[in-house]
Parts: structure tokens; sequence; C-alpha cells
């Protein structure tokens, strides 16, 4: 056990310090999250819900669809990806590939389907009533979708909560997209990957602990919004 | 301007299975009158307030609302008919916000802002004070203080018409006196139109100028 607690010692070392590498890994994590979420949420909340407001046909497909893409294993969707940025993929000429604008476009088809199921089953657990209800007050369409998504607020925070935690904490998409190099596209968890494999325990720890907090931070914050998310709905009148 | 508020003609309406639920073969109602409608559960008042309350179009018939024909093209911008005539319906609820901002979100889905002395005018007039109502969150109401926040939302719209669908249901006898008060003070204040749909026919036969009966869809008794 001696490694590992002397890791640990040198992991807070390492954070107490504010290393250049840690934290480079930090940021570039911090920055292809906030990109890959920003999107998945543009993209995936009016998506969310069409999907979960409107009868059209083929929905059904749709939605089946986009369970599909929920359980799509992340190395396929970085293989994907890979294919279409690399020299000879047919977008191989905008240079994204082993950037991180690359990446944020891999972990957005992570996140999007996280984010348009989610909204479709907030949407369509939304109080029936309440459809009717701004209807009759004179809503015209924009103002009930904007009603809809306000009052499906926390169930889509929660939403973005879950997409958020898939996001910051995936390896597969990051590794084969980003190319793992370091001070440009090496984030947390492909740092670990990298460093434990090197036997480098101390950084492996340290960023580790730094996920470890962010999960925990995000769990937190889900168990509030599913909390109030739950409360609305008990007591409309 | 003159004429009544609402014409209707050979009017049916339907549901999604096409079954019809409701024919009207004529109905005028005056500007400013006060119609009630009585029947059992099931005999179309409600369909007929969503009818009136541009919630529900029409399968056949002519539509007229305020002198214009309600045509294809109406519909097409129903929105702007519903804010001439409010439903408070027997499914009406609270948005999740405070009590002020769901009495004032008609008005800002008009582009509207109301202030502070036109919402407590709005809630006073059923019967609630709104030192003590307004900054309240919708989810620490009773049911019958719900639907009072509800009718005043309708209220301060001032709206041509006023449809109201069961509006005493399971209400007590404070509640149902504020709701009954406020909804006539709506046509003496303001000329509003009412249609009432209740099975308090005390209370219609007091207050409206016409009663009418439906049953299965159609009217059976009253003038029309």
């Amino acid at each position: 056990m001696d490694y590992f607690s002397e890791g640990l010692a040198k992991a807070v070392q390492l954070l107490l310090a504010l290393d250049p590498e840690t934290f480079s890994a930090v940021w570039a994590t911090a920055a292809v999250t906030a990109l890959a979420l920003a999107a998945s949420l543009v993209l995936g909340l009016p998506l969310g819900f069409a999907l979960g407001h409107f009868r059209f046909p083929g929905r059904r497909v749709a939605r089946l669809m986009v369970d599909w893409l929920l359980s799509l294993p992340t190395v396929v969707i970085g293989l994907i990806v890979y294919a279409l940025f690399t020299a000879r993929g047919p977008l191989g000429e905008w240079g994204l590939l082993f950037t991180l604008p690359g990446m944020a476009i891999g972990l957005t088809l992570l996140g999007l389907p996280i984010i348009i199921s989610m909204t479709a089953t907030a949407v369509e657990s939304t109080d029936v009533r309440l459809t009717q209800t701004v209807l009759s007050l004179g809503a015209d369409r924009f103002q009930l979708l904007a009603a809809t998504l306000v009052e499906a607020r926390f169930a889509m925070a929660l939403a973005a909560a879950s997409a958020f935690g898939r996001i910051v904490s995936e390896v597969g998409i990051a590794m084969m997209v980003g190319g793992n190099i370091k001070w440009q596209t090496r984030t947390i968890t492909t740092a670990i990957a990298l460093e434990t494999g090197k036997g480098e325990f101390a950084t492996g720890i340290a960023l580790g602990i730094v996920l470890m907090l962010v999960a925990l931070v995000v769990n937190l914050v889900v168990g509030l919004l599913r909390a109030r998310s739950a409360a609305d709905y008990r007591g409309r009148v | 301007m003159s004429g009544p508020l609402y014409r209707l003609a050979g009017i049916e309406a339907a549901y999604g299975d096409g079954r019809s639920v409701l024919h009207v073969p004529h109905l005028e109602i005056p500007r400013g009158s006060i119609l009630g409608l009585a029947g059992h559960n099931g005999s179309g008042k409600s369909t007929l307030l969503k009818l009136l309350g541009f919630l529900l179009e029409p399968s056949a018939g002519s539509l007229e609302f305020d002198g214009r024909a309600v045509d294809a093209q109406a519909w097409r911008n129903a929105h702007l008919l519903r804010r001439g005539a409010v439903l408070l319906g027997q499914d009406t609820c609270l948005l999740s916000r405070s009590v002020a901002a769901n009495v004032a979100y008609g008005c800002k889905l008009r582009g509207l802002s109301p202030t502070r002395e036109d919402i407590a005018a709005a809630l006073a007039s059923v019967g609630l004070e709104a030192k003590e109502y307004a900054g309240r969150p919708w989810r620490q109401l009773s049911g019958g203080e719900a639907r009072r926040v509800a009718l005043a939302a309708r209220l301060i719209l001032k709206p041509l018409a006023l449809l109201l669908d069961e509006p005493t249901a399971g209400l007590d006898r404070e509640s149902t006196g504020h709701v009954k008060a406020a909804a006539l003070a709506a046509r003496s204040g303001h000329g509003t139109t009412l249609v009432i749909a209740s099975h308090d026919l005390d209370w219609l036969s007091n207050c409206a100028d016409t009663v009418l009966t439906l049953e299965e869809g159609r009217i059976v008794s009253g003038q029309g």
C-alpha cells in the first residue's frame, strides 16, 4: 500500500502547487466539456422539445434512434469521428483531428442523445393541463414552447447535469479524436490512463481526485434537481 | 361594435376518432350577456366552451366572433382569437411561479407589463390580499385559493368573453362566493360576456340572461 499512500501524498502536493501539467489537463477537460455541453444543449433542447411535444409520423422511430444512440459505445463514436476527421476522411481538410474543437464535436455526439432523450421525457411528462392553460391565456407556439421549457426547467437541468457527467468522464472519444497530446488535447481521463500506464500514480491520483470532486458536485446537483423536479409535479393544483 | 359577440351556425365538433360530440344548429351570444350552460356530465358543456375559447376547431359549420368570420386563416392565428375569449377550464393549472407572476402571465404574453397595483386589484377582485398572496409560491396555495388566482389571471386581461367551466366545483362557501362575485363584476365593470357551465342551477338561473341545457352534445332547452 506504500505506493498508494505515497502517490496520494504526491498528488496533493501537485494540486496544492498548481502543477502546470496537471492543470493543463484540467483546463483542456473544462474547455472541451464546456464546448460539447453548449453544443448539446443548443441542438438538443429544441429537438427534445419537438420529440416530446409534437405528434408526427415517424416519431416512434425517431425516439428509438435516440435511445439507440444513447447506448452506442463511445469507442464507436470515436472511431466514426476519427474516420471523418482523418486526413483521408471526408472532413479531413477541416483539420479538426487532434484538436479541442474536434474532440468537442465527438463529445457532442455523446451528450446530444442524452439531452434530446431526457428533454423529450421531461416535456412528455409535463402536466398535460399546462398546454391548455397556456394556450387559453393567448400564447402563440413560441410562447407555448418557452412556457413548457420553463416549467420543465429542473428536469432539463437534470439532463444537462447528466450529459455533463458523461462528457467530462469520457475517455474513448477523447483518446481517439484528441490524440492525448501533452499541453494541448490531454484531458483528465486520458492523462490518468497514460500516467497510470507509465507507473506515475501520483499524477493519476491527483487528476482522479479532481475528477471525483467534479463527479461529487455533479451528483449533488443532480440530486437537488431531481428533488425539485419531483416536487414541481406533485404540487400542481 | 354592434351585433352579437358570437354567432354559430351549423356547428359540428368531433374529437380524434371522428365521432361528433357537439351539434349546434344556431346560437348567438349577445355582447355583455351571461349565458349559462347546464347539463349532465358528458353532455357537451366543456366541448362547447372549448369551441368558444378557440381550443377546439369545429369540423363543420360557421363561426363568427366579434363581427368577424373565424375562417381557416383565423384558425392559423388562433392565439389572437384566444386573447379575446379566455377560458378557465376544469383542468386549468397554475404555472410553477409566484402568485403575482401567475396573474401577470397572460399580460406578458400580450407584451404588456401590469403594475403592482393592477395585480393587486385583480387579486382583490377574487378576495385575495396582494400583501399576503402576491409573493407566495404557487405550491403554497389551497385548491380554492389556486382557483381564485387562476380567475384573477384571466380577469386582469379584461377579455371580451370569459368562459368558465364549473368555476365553483369543489370550492368551499367562501371561495365560491368570491368566484361568483368576481365573475359578475367583470360583466358589470368591463362589459365582459360570460359563458358559465355549472351544475349550480340556482346560480345560473339567478345570474344568467339565458340558460341552455345540453344533452349528448345538443341544446335541448333554453333560448339560443
